[in-house]
């Protein structure tokens, strides 16, 4: 039966230690380890929730990101648990002498500890560098414990894209945008790759000379409604295009036999379609074509993995005013 | 004006590519496979140039579009790094690709050059932008921008930029007679000198550490600085460009362009803001305060060398005159160091020392900045030495920073050693650093001359290693003098010890 109390002094003295028994350990080929820190990076998960891939998005993530990282998994349980381990997390690049590292604190709670949660964490906190919480688990977003981290933290980080009811999850991220949480949406981050694209389109001076005649737009989406994501596009989309002066009519097209749950098929065009037709399109594998009236290029978007799309967000740790206008516009569409 | 984009999110994106086309002369040639294709397909395949991109290349070998496409698909399998080819990004990438074959003499070739051009602005909406690439022998720069500026070409619907590869001239004179030529064409703001050095991402960073942190601008100058090293190490030998090298040598090749430029980096003044002509200004200005050597200090200050044959790790290395292509007796240097001091408040009397050459005995590219040593040392009855500190700034092959210091040894007494700190550009972002050339291909489509040379900085690394040539061009040199493998001739470390220096061991 593991302990219900942590004393955090004792987490930050094992630190300590680990710090030296490293050095000791590297000691005979005289390069030392390197301990790098840029921020803290809170992540609240579920214990149920595959433990190896997080571990596995957090190694990755040290290499961009040097963090401390605090990993609270939370047992759905109403058993009191609250434990916590320090342990480094080390790499040696490729051809190089010296181990880099970083370290992380383990913390194993379970529901009826989740309030504790906060306190235990607040002075294990790197000092003076940004906090960053990945509100992994979406049972435990509407919970006081989250709001608490989220109010230490500089954004949260949250990913709705398998939200049951994406309408309401869409809602409450923007009632607490508007109450002033910074927020990052992995299902928002995802569309960034579709979302430049779009963009770079437009840099073409005759092509945006046409917008304010764009007359309808089409977004072709898997299953039986729009997720979370394809309302991100859709909102982002027309609010871009009713900054240039367009009014287009939006039809929302379901891919019965679209093979995963994002973008399938955007496809915006004037009036008179000659002028200017473009179509976004995923093809097999991890091609997407893009056809600007005759001209056609293909991009290469291989599926994002937490990681990357953790890396981006990791990379703004500020309000992010595109992101933020977008989920008031998805959320009242 | 043109019209917004909306779409942009300037936190998210990379930077906007407008649509252009770019023609590159010599596309046939060595330059133009190995580093500019794999570059330009590598943009593609990270979505940042515009749909409507196009190449044209331009060479003497007749060609029909599909063989210039099948080559150039050879030459970004065999020379791209750290990617993978994608066939489907290929396709889409060849579709902009277009071949004009012609002599840069010959009027007729420019004319077939403008149809063309004026075909692809139609079928792909390139606004009339053309980015001129010269990647020639340098004997054809004046008359493919004759040609152009005769034909109507560099002026146009949309802007008209031309990249020029160095050598920019050979010596001072041939360097202004190349410059009237091309700004009899092109005005010196649409002129872009390539000098793939400054392309570098840790070249650029030498920028961001300096004027982007409060604590090592104050130190920067000759109160703290003793001395500063510049290396430019290659392991490797001419590898067959033995014709060219013993022409240029390695004073004209290294030193008068990429060592300059980023000795200028290393020591100009932060500029009021970030803007293309506000670094380049300083950086002219730091070129134009180097003192220039009266006839007798050259042998003081600067030493050549050319590597002889050795045996290096159980393989015979033949010495230069020994390489294909080369004169077998060439004068030509293969390792130049020279001293450098820079006529201002800030940096009056400190050395800058320079090296760079052939065969040395391993690639290393690194700037190390020696501080002056603690005034007064009190660990000395200990048998401690006073170490200076250094800050290395590692340009090539583990790109980063480091900070040498002392510290005490554990345990009882008061011993010292030193230790480093080090920020490691690879391993602390992960991302891929683009190439030179693709850093600088992406600038000059965007019109961002930053990282590029401009005439009078050019003229002013001239004139700064001029009194070298001069001298050296009227001494037989007693070449070889050293071994391959070797860190040069031993006179490098002479003209240290004068000083009371010595190169570092690296």
């Amino acid at each position: 039966m593991p302990a219900a109390v942590i004393e955090p002094e004792k987490l930050l003295r094992e630190l300590a230690e680990l710090w030296v028994n490293l050095g000791k350990e590297e000691d005979s080929g005289s390069m030392g380890v390197l301990r790098a820190c840029s921020m803290t990076l809170l992540t609240l998960a579920g214990a149920a929730e595959d433990a190896a891939a997080v571990d596995e998005t957090l190694a990755l993530l040290m290499r961009d990101h040097p963090s401390r990282a605090i990993v609270a998994r939370v047992r759905d349980s109403a058993e009191a648990e609250l434990d916590a381990g320090v342990r480094a997390q080390c790499w040696k690049p490729f051809g190089q002498r010296r181990h880099i590292c970083c370290e992380q604190i383990a913390i194993a709670a379970s529901n009826a500890t989740l309030d504790d949660l906060p306190a235990v964490i607040l002075p294990l906190i790197a000092p003076d560098l940004p906090v960053i919480l990945w509100a992994r688990a979406p049972r435990l977003f509407d919970t006081p414990a989250r709001r608490e981290l989220s109010r230490m933290a500089w954004k949260t980080i949250v990913d709705s894209a398998s939200a049951a009811d994406p309408v309401r999850a869409l809602e409450e991220l923007a009632r607490e945008s508007e109450a002033g949480l910074t927020l990052g949406d992995l299902a928002w981050t995802r569309l960034t790759r579709w979302r430049q694209l779009i963009a770079q389109i437009f840099e073409n001076p005759e092509y945006a000379g046409l917008l304010p005649s764009v007359a309808r737009v089409s977004i072709c989406h898997p299953g039986a409604a729009p997720t979370v994501g394809v309302r991100y596009m859709a909102a982002w989309l027309l609010q871009s295009l009713e900054s240039a002066g367009s009014r287009p009519e939006v039809e929302w097209r379901k891919a019965p036999d679209a093979a995963d749950a994002g973008l399938v098929r955007i496809e915006f065009a004037t009036a008179d379609p000659s002028l200017l037709t473009v179509v976004i399109r995923k093809l097999e594998g991890a091609a997407v074509e893009t056809q600007v009236n005759s001209i056609t290029t293909r991009a290469v978007f291989s599926a994002a993995s937490d990681y990357e799309l953790l890396r981006e967000e990791l990379a703004i740790p500020r309000r992010d005013p595109v992101y933020e206008a977008a989920l008031k516009r998805a959320a009242r569409a | 004006m043109p019209a917004a984009n909306p779409f942009q999110d300037p936190l998210r994106f990379e930077r906007r590519m407008p649509e252009c086309a770019v023609v590159i002369f010599g596309a046939t040639g060595d330059l133009n496979q190995r580093k500019l294709m794999p570059a330009l397909y590598r943009l593609m395949y990270e979505r940042r140039l515009a749909p409507g991109f196009a190449i044209v290349g331009v060479s003497r070998t007749p060609l029909p579009d599909a063989e210039f496409r099948a080559r150039m698909r050879g030459a970004v399998q065999k020379h791209l790094e750290n990617s993978p080819f994608d066939e489907g990004i290929w396709s889409s990438f060849c579709q902009g690709l277009f071949y004009v074959p012609g002599d840069v003499h010959d009027t007729e070739l420019f004319h077939r050059l403008a149809a063309k051009l004026d075909e692809i602005d139609k079928a792909r909406h390139t606004g009339g932008n053309v980015l001129f690439y010269l990647s020639t022998q340098p004997s054809q720069y004046a008359p493919a921008a004759k040609g152009l500026g005769a034909a109507g070409l560099s002026r146009g619907r949309g802007w008209r930029r031309l990249i020029v590869e160095k050598p920019f001239g050979h010596d001072l004179a041939s360097a202004r007679a190349l410059s009237n030529e091309l700004q009899q064409v092109f005005p010196e703001n649409e002129v872009y000198r390539i000098d793939h050095y400054l392309g570098k991402e840790t070249v650029q960073n030498i920028l961001a550490f300096r004027w982007g942190n409060g604590i090592f601008e104050p130190l920067w100058n000759r109160r703290y600085v003793n001395h500063v090293q510049i290396t430019a190490a290659e392991s490797i030998g001419v590898e067959g460009r033995g014709a060219y090298y013993q022409e240029s040598g390695a004073l004209r090749d290294m030193v008068q362009n990429h060592l300059l430029q980023v000795m200028a980096t290393v020591a100009m003044e932060p500029s009021g803001v970030f803007e293309p002509n506000a670094v380049r200004d300083e950086r002219a200005k730091l070129l134009r305060s180097i003192r220039i050597l009266k006839p007798g200090e050259v042998a003081g200050n600067a030493v050549r060398g050319q590597y002889g044959p050795a045996r290096i790790g159980g393989q015979e290395v033949p010495g230069f005159r020994q390489e294909p292509g080369v004169d077998p007796a060439s004068t030509a240097e293969t390792y130049a160091a020279a001293t450098f001091f820079v006529e201002n408040w800030r940096w009056a009397g400190v050395p800058f020392y320079i090296r760079t050459g052939k065969r040395l005995p391993k690639r290393v590219s690194e700037i190390a900045i020696q501080f002056n040593p603690a005034p007064h040392f009190v660990f000395g009855q200990n048998g401690n030495e006073s170490m200076p500190n250094l800050l290395i700034l590692r340009i090539q092959p583990e790109e980063g920073i480091s900070l040498k210091f002392v510290s005490k040894q554990p345990g009882a007494g008061m011993k010292l050693r030193p230790v480093s700190m080090d920020f490691n550009y690879g391993t602390s972002f992960g991302e891929r650093s683009p190439s030179a050339y693709e850093t600088l291909l992406l600038d000059a489509i965007e019109g961002d001359a930053t990282l590029f040379a401009r005439q009078d900085m050019v003229e002013a690394s001239w004139a700064a290693v001029t009194p070298m040539l001069e001298a050296w061009g009227n001494e037989k040199p007693d070449f070889p003098n050293y071994p391959a493998g070797a860190w040069g001739p031993a006179r490098a470390d002479e003209m240290l010890r004068g000083r009371g220096h010595h190169w570092r061991k690296i």
